[in-house]
């Protein structure tokens, strides 16, 4: 009974952490339709930074901040020195086919991914570093038992909750969201509305910067910063973001719990080594039984 | 097609074959032993590039599981050559049928994808697939590997030509797989395969609609693909080791670099971006022997340059240094 109670509770506060990293990934594939490869090594350079800065004598929260906000500037420089200029070329012979359109933006976000993590290692070395947690990360004791979460758990779980309602609100509420959103649903009509849908696409990847980020700053206590260290959260929000549908951010959430449930149970009661194989085999059950994900609405695009 | 035409693309691959071969063997005899053990591997490189271009530039997937492929032939010709005494030669050979098998169910899979689906489910594919070496430990012993060895060259290759080096033994073992994939590479690409294969890249409906069936067209590529990618995979291993390090997430991405920068849908594309991606590191250590750098800096310096190149090449030209400049051609 502890076992599975433990295996809930992490599974839900990574879970958790995923759900950011797949909000990350629909925001800019609802935003700029394209799946964003460098989205974690954004991150990673991210939480480089803000470990750069603890390490250096500022506050975690210091380094939290400027870690969100550098992660949103890569993003937002990703779009203008690389996505833009992509978009905007003319139909090549290569380009003019719909398949190497789509394939072309998904090459150069590898590309970037390849520099960032290069650059990483050449200014912070290649050596692993811890990355501390600001709240405690033992297990709660209520009395003399030992609870089966931490603190931390606790944090992160808030954390999430309050940036999905700031990022829901902001795409409800405000005029740049609702801009935002017509963009994504139909580029060439949100156009002629008068709406800056160059402006809008720079605003998806500089907020898909910042959520990405934040997903690399909880998870680096629970495991060591390293250039490559985040890959794997890439692939786990992918299959979330695919396991409640591209174009749906509830969609990320939902996604993103669920696999963290699932990986956190097969870790509990399998080896640890399933777990890249049991993400394979949730990914394809999903894509064979419902290739649009849990959450596809019917305006879903067609790819 | 007439069997004229299909003689005048028959001798056209065949000539770039010699072709190859004559400048292959060529500039193998101006070089040391350290550069043939580079060539050696830009020839298997090369393979596994003209897998990716006859997959992403010819028929338009975008797969990031190349270098799961190149596993999968890696442990079929070790496991072969440990288990049953297979000659290389035969290793080879099975390696080839089984990662034409895995492109088959791979293949069965992604004729339902598409676009930056296919790409992602490939990229989990290339992450998951080496764990499982892990997994089952007393097959394919974990993290240690299994040893692969090219062995001795055979008396009659010594009789012919005398006693040769290690390092040449390795290159007259990849030369000739490295040319019958270029052979077949440029006869599909020629032939009314790869025309049909070029259609769905282009507009999946016109091709549908002139009664391509492209589901199996999907799947063909898939399987065909995979099997170069086998070879490809099995002549790694034999350089020393067959393990889930030799075969990472990288390497899929170095395959898929060397195949853009040189030109996704060109042949001699493939080989220029091939060299560029393997002798990288080389030149970069040339230069940089001139100025006091860190370790550091000298240990990524070539993977920044080539992110910086692959970015490059797709904002500036997205054929490629082979593909010419289409820019002004109007469609």
């Amino acid at each position: 009974m502890s076992n599975f109670l433990s295996a809930l509770f992490s599974g839900v506060s990574s879970g958790a952490i995923y759900s950011l990293a797949a909000l990350g990934l629909v925001i800019v594939w609802r935003g700029a339709g394209v799946v964003n490869f460098a989205q974690m090594g954004q991150a990673m350079f991210s939480t480089y930074i803000a470990s750069t800065l603890i390490i250096n004598g500022y506050s975690y929260w210091v380094g939290f901040i400027v870690a969100i906000l550098a992660g949103a500037a890569v993003g937002a420089l990703m779009d203008l020195l690389v996505m833009r200029p992509l978009s905007n070329k003319k139909r090549t012979e290569l380009l003019s086919s719909d398949s190497m359109r789509a394939a072309i933006p998904v090459i150069a976000s590898l590309g970037i991914l390849g520099v960032l993590q290069a650059l990483a290692g050449i200014i912070w070395a290649a050596e692993e570093r811890g990355f501390p947690s600001p709240v405690a990360r033992e297990g709660l004791t209520l009395g003399d038992t030992v609870m089966p979460f931490t603190l931390y758990d606790f944090f992160v779980i808030g954390i999430v909750l309050i940036t999905l309602t700031i990022t829901t609100l902001f795409f409800k509420k405000t005029g740049m969201g609702l801009a935002m959103r017509a963009t994504a649903l139909n580029q060439e009509v949100a156009k002629l509305s008068g709406i800056r849908t160059n402006s809008a696409r720079t605003l998806s990847w500089a907020i898909s910067g910042a959520a990405s980020s934040l997903a690399g700053l909880l998870i680096a206590p629970s495991s060591t910063l390293s250039p490559t260290s985040l890959d794997l959260v890439l692939i786990i929000g992918f299959t979330a973001a695919v396991v409640g549908g591209l174009n749906s951010p509830i969609g990320a959430v939902v996604g993103g719990l669920i696999v963290g449930l699932v990986m956190s149970f097969v870790n509990f009661y399998m080896t640890p080594e399933d777990v890249y194989i049991s993400i394979l085999v949730l990914l394809l059950i999903v894509l064979i039984v419902k290739p649009r994900g849990i959450f596809s609405g019917k305006d879903s695009r067609r790819v | 097609m007439s069997s004229k035409k299909r003689h005048s693309i028959f001798r056209k691959s065949l000539t770039r074959t010699i072709i190859f071969a004559a400048l292959i063997l060529f500039t193998a005899s101006t070089f040391e032993a350290y550069n043939q053990s580079q060539l050696s591997l830009v020839l298997i490189y090369f393979i596994g590039v003209l897998s990716v271009i006859l997959l992403t530039g010819t028929s338009g997937q975008l797969s990031l599981g190349q270098g799961a492929l190149m596993a999968v032939g890696g442990y079929s010709a070790a496991l072969t050559m440990i288990h049953l005494q297979y000659s290389i030669w035969l290793a080879v050979l099975a390696a080839m049928v089984v990662a034409a098998l895995a492109g088959l169910l791979l293949g069965l899979a992604a004729a339902r994808l598409s676009g930056p689906y296919l790409a992602g489910t490939t990229l989990v594919i290339a992450l998951a697939i080496p764990t499982i070496a892990n997994r089952f430990f007393s097959i394919f012993k974990g993290d240690e590997g299994l040893f692969m060895d090219s062995g001795e060259p055979p008396v009659w290759l010594t009789n012919l030509i005398g006693e040769i080096s290690f390092e040449e033994w390795e290159l007259y073992l990849v030369l000739p797989f490295a040319l019958l994939a270029l052979f077949f590479a440029s006869n599909i690409l020629l032939s009314r395969t790869g025309r049909v294969w070029k259609s769905i890249r282009d507009n999946e409906s016109a091709a549908a609609l002139s009664g391509i069936n492209f589901s199996r067209e999907k799947i063909f590529v898939f399987v065909i693909s995979s099997a170069f990618a086998g070879v490809a995979g099995a002549l790694y291993g034999m350089r020393g080791i067959v393990a889930p390090s030799v075969y990472p997430v990288a390497l899929s991405l170095a395959l898929l670099t060397a195949a853009v920068l040189g030109g996704i849908r060109s042949i001699a594309g493939a080989f220029i971006g091939t060299i560029i991606v393997v002798f990288l590191p080389d030149w970069i250590n040339l230069v940089l022997g001139n100025f006091e750098t860190s370790t550091k800096v000298a240990d990524y310096l070539p993977a920044l340059i080539s992110g910086l190149l692959l970015i490059l090449t797709v904002v500036i030209n997205p054929a490629g240094v082979m593909g010419g400049s289409h820019h002004h051609k109007k469609k």
